[in-house]
């Protein structure tokens, strides 16, 4: 059994289409309001000067993220009931039961993972779809991509797979909660806190 | 800021308001019983702890307005081993037990004075770690514009500042209900009457030292909002550009209700004719500085920013 299963996430090849996070959304019947797995759209870039004439070295680039399971997770140590919780195989479940809907874990995680539902009064996140994977299937978004950016597994060997990238902006400092993922960045992809770039679709994630 | 963040704006600011009360309650008492002895201190200080007990009750029933599940609140003392808010909710607990435990001994005066003044120690230091825990919950790693040393020297400041108000009105009713009573001690040269105003200008002196501490933290915190990351200086933001007629106002009343009533109180209080005007003032002052208070923890919530996504 794996001990902490991770996300891959090919952002070189991300066309930003949101196959993932509707396949989420729908498979988990996420009432409005509620996005477990957000394609964030970065942009960035100016216009440059090129000898006499100006240009523009503007681009943009897309981020899909949900929970990432962290090895870490600050919502873990923050929730005073208990009901964040680990599983043997590193998923991060909320037990419903136990919820008070403090929204601690709200204001702590720095992925903006939990997310409220308010007509239950409990807090809500990406469950890494734990009833397929016990069944062997994939979670829903990464059967769902198109282009086959997402992939999920041990993040041991996902690492040695594709390396150790877990910070694109705009994503925090690793260090804060050990995030699970793995990601292959985009050409233009600027790191963690880079400047002049921003989220061009803040009303959407 | 969510509407239901108000909840916990009421809670935090009663229950420290609490902790701060029973604290003062307790100096003043050791100070005045120096004075004019047990009985009379106790005169003063017995209905002002009666006062404590409801607004620790109501800022706790608030904590559970803040919740999705209240009925499940019971679940929040779960997860003592890490989480603070678990901490924060068990102290808030004790102190209240204790407290209840000390203001029943006290007002029945059961067992002698020594054992009552030991379990009020008890639920100082027990207040004293709530108010510890209640910043903790803030102090988190995520959260930069939270996790700095200024959120626990404005928690204790407010403890202080506020419970040297709320004592003070509570002893100026006491007073004047004491008058209305016709109880001896309360014309000009009575015993209550002097303890009074040594009280009150002792609590005013305090609240304009805690107010100039206030004005110390203040830029120095601001200064390291808008330096240390994206995440403060958007919370920075919020502060200066979305609340600023807030914060204006949070301090301007922190000011004069401490600092310039505090200094006129300090002067009435020294002039046995001008009785009237001092306990209006230390209404008035009372008044003021718990609305700046209320408006200081709003916006410690409005600036809520969380690093990265968050
Ligand atoms: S992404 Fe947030 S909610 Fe998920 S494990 Fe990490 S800290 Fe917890
Ligand atoms: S909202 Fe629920 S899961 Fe989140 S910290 Fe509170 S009790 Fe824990």
């Amino acid at each position: 059994m794996a001990k902490q299963l991770a996300f891959y996430y090919d952002q070189s090849v991300c066309t930003g289409c949101k196959a993932c996070q509707v396949a989420c959304k729908d498979d988990n019947d996420l009432s409005s309001g509620i996005i477990w797995r957000r394609v964030v759209e970065i942009n960035g870039g100016d216009w440059i000067k090129q000898g006499a004439t100006w240009g523009q070295n503007i681009f943009t680039y897309h981020l899909s993220l949900s929970c990432n399971h962290c090895e870490e997770g600050i919502c873990l140590e923050v929730c005073p009931t208990g009901a964040m919780h680990k599983r043997e195989d590193g998923v991060v479940l909320i037990d419903e039961d136990k919820c008070i809907g403090c929204r601690y874990c709200e204001w702590a995680c720095p992925y903006e993972a939990p997310q409220y539902n308010d007509d239950k009064g409990k807090m809500s996140k990406c469950d890494f779809c734990y009833n397929y994977i016990d069944e062997g299937l994939p979670p829903a978004c990464v059967a769902a991509c198109p282009m086959r950016a997402l992939d999920f597994g041990e993040l041991s060997e996902l690492q040695a797979k594709y390396g150790l990238v877990d910070n694109i902006y705009p994503m925090p400092d690793p260090s804060l909660t050990k995030p699970a993922i793995v990601i292959t960045p985009h050409a233009d992809a600027a790191l963690a806190g880079a400047e002049g770039v921003s989220i061009g679709n803040v009303e959407e994630i | 800021m969510d509407t239901r963040d108000w909840a916990l704006v009421i809670f935090t600011i009663c229950a420290q308001m609490a902790v701060g009360s029973f604290i003062i309650l307790g100096v003043v008492h050791f100070f005045v019983e120096r004075k004019s002895g047990l009985q009379e201190a106790d005169r003063m200080s017995d209905r002002a702890l009666l006062a404590i007990g409801p607004v620790l009750v109501l800022g706790t029933l608030a904590s559970f307005l803040h919740l999705g599940s209240p009925i499940n609140g019971w679940r929040a003392i779960s997860n003592i081993d890490s989480s603070w808010l678990s901490r924060e909710i068990l102290f808030n607990v004790l102190f209240m037990g204790a407290g209840a435990v000390f203001a029943v001994m006290q007002w029945r005066k059961l067992s002698t004075a020594t054992i009552r003044n030991a379990i009020a120690v008890v639920a100082a230091l027990i207040g004293v770690v709530l108010v510890v825990s209640m910043s903790q919950v803030y102090m988190i790693r995520t959260v930069p514009a939270w996790d700095t040393v200024a959120t626990v020297l404005s928690f204790f400041t407010t403890t202080f500042l506020l419970g040297a108000m709320a004592m003070g009105t509570a002893y100026a009713a006491n007073y004047t209900y004491m008058q209305r009573k016709s109880e001896p001690g309360c014309g000009p040269e009575g015993a209550q009457c002097d303890l009074l105003r040594y009280a009150l200008r002792g609590l005013a002196v305090a609240s304009i030292v805690l107010v100039g501490v206030t004005f110390v933290i203040m830029p120095l915190y601001m200064g390291y909002l808008s330096n240390d990351s994206a995440a403060t200086q958007q919370s920075a933001d919020i502060i200066v550009n979305d609340y600023g007629v807030v914060l204006g106002l949070r301090l301007a009343l922190v000011f004069l209700g401490a600092v310039l009533l505090g200094g006129f109180i300090y002067r009435t209080a020294s002039d046995p004719t001008r009785e009237r005007w001092m306990i209006n003032l230390a209404y008035t002052a009372f008044a003021l500085v718990l609305i700046s208070e209320v408006l200081g923890r709003f916006l410690f919530y409005a600036s809520q920013i969380t690093s990265g996504l968050g």
